[in-house]
């Protein structure tokens, strides 16, 4: 046991004892990250992490990321540098500025390691589509199963214990969605309470900045950290930041969860209900009221094309700045459109290409009434439903997702319920904004299995105090890849 | 809505700016057999049509006016630092007039 193998809690208290250095703890992650094969880099910040490590003489009692070595999603500018959304459009690029995020966890001392990879711009949800390949999940040795995306080289550096945090996006559930596949915490806060400054926008009215922790308590400690307003991001709250660990320790007496039914009838798998139903239970045995609800069946079944339309076509002109002029490989033409054209065509891979089409054919003029503007409208009714349910119960308790992680080779029928609402319910966070917190539950055949608790906005104390109730009863704190792999 | 071809694939994949190989068309061509029996879901909501368009998760009250802060802005060198192409401190592009 390492003193890397601990949650940032538990590494603080080793680091204000001085039982480890800063310099210790960043040497071991630069190693571990280096000696990593499931493709979950795309750069290593030895100059940065050693000099901000070696410059950490004397701990912060009250700073829990004193010195805690972290990894940061490559979709997060990061000042000199590289920083690429795993995308060949952005080969070389390096930003002049960091983004809000990390720089906070700068302010904050902690330490970066390594910047992660992703899916191409976070445009994806499998972890396969990065300019340098499939990420793979750490508990499946054979390299078989995905982690899931968009975040995917994040949740390899939590899981496989090589940093305690990592940062990430959610558009649709790029960060709740791998953290069910990798036996982790995975926050999105509410929509605006983290600062979008610095992160490459995908479709801005469903972007969240997300984070990974080992632990419900690192993830509660984490979001004072990089939470509150920022100028550089109009849409960042005002609401001030707060203590959000205050109820980690209160009972759930008074408070009440609702589990959709008609999302639990599209999920077959036993294992997947059976460690749910006993999540159930603990929530019980924690004073929660628990009821099942229902969540018009035919609308559920919208969530994945109303996203889909949503966000292709907000990429569309959120992608337009990525010309290959100002920053990226140049390509040569005979008009400045030539190189554009140019550079775009060989800059994004095939799969992107396929969505920016969606979006710009759900944009034309023939098309936008009855595709995107219709979106919307879905949107807003998905929005209306969910939060009425909201209106009597503290929090929606979900499975993450109807299995443990896919294999990269299995295909899925697109029109199934499964796929449709089992498989891609956790959008309707991001329809509405809210904060939504993904844990581990249990395993099948080594592999984790997770369940996602979703509040009010600006609730996020409640959610971690109900997913606390939850890890305390499964004792599923601190999980590692490397004791569980298959 | 257009009829789906790949004529319209190409004419959307253009209007951003770049292009696919032929047997990448035939891909989406067929993903968008799929695609809109799943955007067609939303059609049969009722009553779909009476809602207003949702375009962020909840209303935002910024409007304020901040102080003007004396600043440094960017340098010129930093701001080019990315593009491949700069002559005497601009991006050199293809000649838009002979």
């Amino acid at each position: 046991m390492s003193y890397l193998d601990l949650t940032i809690t538990d590494m603080h208290e080793a680091l204000v004892a001085k039982k480890v250095t800063p310099l210790e703890l960043a040497k071991e992650a630069l190693e571990r990250a280096k000696a990593n094969n499931d493709n979950a880099f795309e750069g290593y910040m030895d100059e940065q992490a050693l000099s901000i490590a070696a410059s950490l003489k004397e701990p912060e009692v009250n700073n829990p990321f004193w010195g805690i070595p972290f990894v940061i999603k490559d979709n997060f500018a990061t000042r000199n540098f590289p920083t690429t959304g795993s995308s060949n459009i952005l080969k070389d690029y390096v930003p002049c500025f960091d983004a809000t995020a990390v720089a906070k966890l700068l302010q904050a001392h902690a330490v970066p390691i390594a910047k992660s990879t992703l899916d191409e711009l976070a445009m994806g949800g499998s972890g396969i589509t990065g300019h340098k390949g499939p990420t793979f999940n750490p508990y499946d040795s054979k390299h078989e199963r995905m982690i899931g995306g968009s975040s995917c080289g994040s949740a390899v550096s939590v899981a496989a214990s090589i940093v305690p945090f990592a940062l990430g996006s959610d558009t649709g559930d790029s960060v709740r969605k791998p953290a069910g596949y990798a036996g982790l915490v995975g926050m999105k806060p509410t929509w605006g309470r983290i600062s979008r400054y610095g992160l490459f926008p995908f479709a801005p009215s469903l972007d969240h900045v997300g984070y990974f922790t080992r632990s419900v308590e690192d993830a509660a400690l984490s979001l004072a950290v990089i939470a509150g307003r920022d100028l550089e991001d109009s849409t960042s709250s005002t609401r001030p930041v707060e203590d959000y660990t205050r109820l980690l320790k209160t009972d759930l007496k008074g408070i009440r969860v609702a589990v959709i039914k008609e999302i639990m009838d599209t999920i077959t798998n036993p294992t997947v209900l059976k460690a749910f139903d006993q999540s159930i239970v603990a929530l019980r045995e924690a004073g929660a009221v628990v009821d099942n609800v229902h969540f018009d069946k035919r609308l559920l079944g919208t969530i994945y094309p109303t996203y889909i339309t949503i966000s292709c076509s907000e990429v569309t002109s959120n992608n337009a700045n990525l010309d290959g002029i100002k920053f990226g490989p140049r390509f040569e033409g005979n008009t400045y459109q030539e190189v554009m054209f140019n550079a775009r065509t060989a800059g994004f891979s095939e799969l992107i290409k396929r969505r920016f089409v969606i979006g710009s054919f759900a944009l034309m003029r023939e098309n936008q009434d009855v595709l995107f503007l219709r979106a919307q409208k879905c949107r807003r009714k998905i929005v209306d439903t969910l939060n009425d349910i909201l209106k009597t119960y503290d929090a929606v308790y979900l499975p993450s997702a109807p299995t443990i992680a896919p294999k990269f080779k299995d295909s899925h029928d697109q029109l199934s319920d499964e796929y449709l609402i089992a498989d891609n319910h956790l959008a309707f966070g991001n329809f509405a904004g809210l904060p939504s917190l993904t844990l581990p539950i249990g395993f099948e055949k080594g592999m984790p299995l997770g369940a996602n608790v979703m509040g009010r906005a600006f609730e996020e104390a409640k959610v971690f105090q109900i997913a606390q109730a939850i890890e305390n009863k499964t004792g599923y704190r601190n999980l590692s890849a490397k004791e569980v792999r298959v | 809505m257009k009829e789906i071809n790949k004529n319209v694939l190409k004419d959307a994949a253009h209007r951003l700016l770049f292009d696919m190989t032929e047997e990448q068309y035939d891909v989406l061509e067929k993903e968008f057999t799929v695609l809109v029996k799943q955007m067609d879901l939303i059609g049969t909501i009722e009553g779909i049509d009476d809602y207003q368009p949702m375009t962020f998760p909840f209303e935002v009250s910024t409007s304020y006016m901040r102080d003007d802060i004396p600043d440094t802005p960017l340098p010129r060198e930093v701001a080019l630092a990315n593009a491949k192409d700069v002559v005497d401190g601009q991006i050199k592009l293809p000649k838009v007039v002979g």
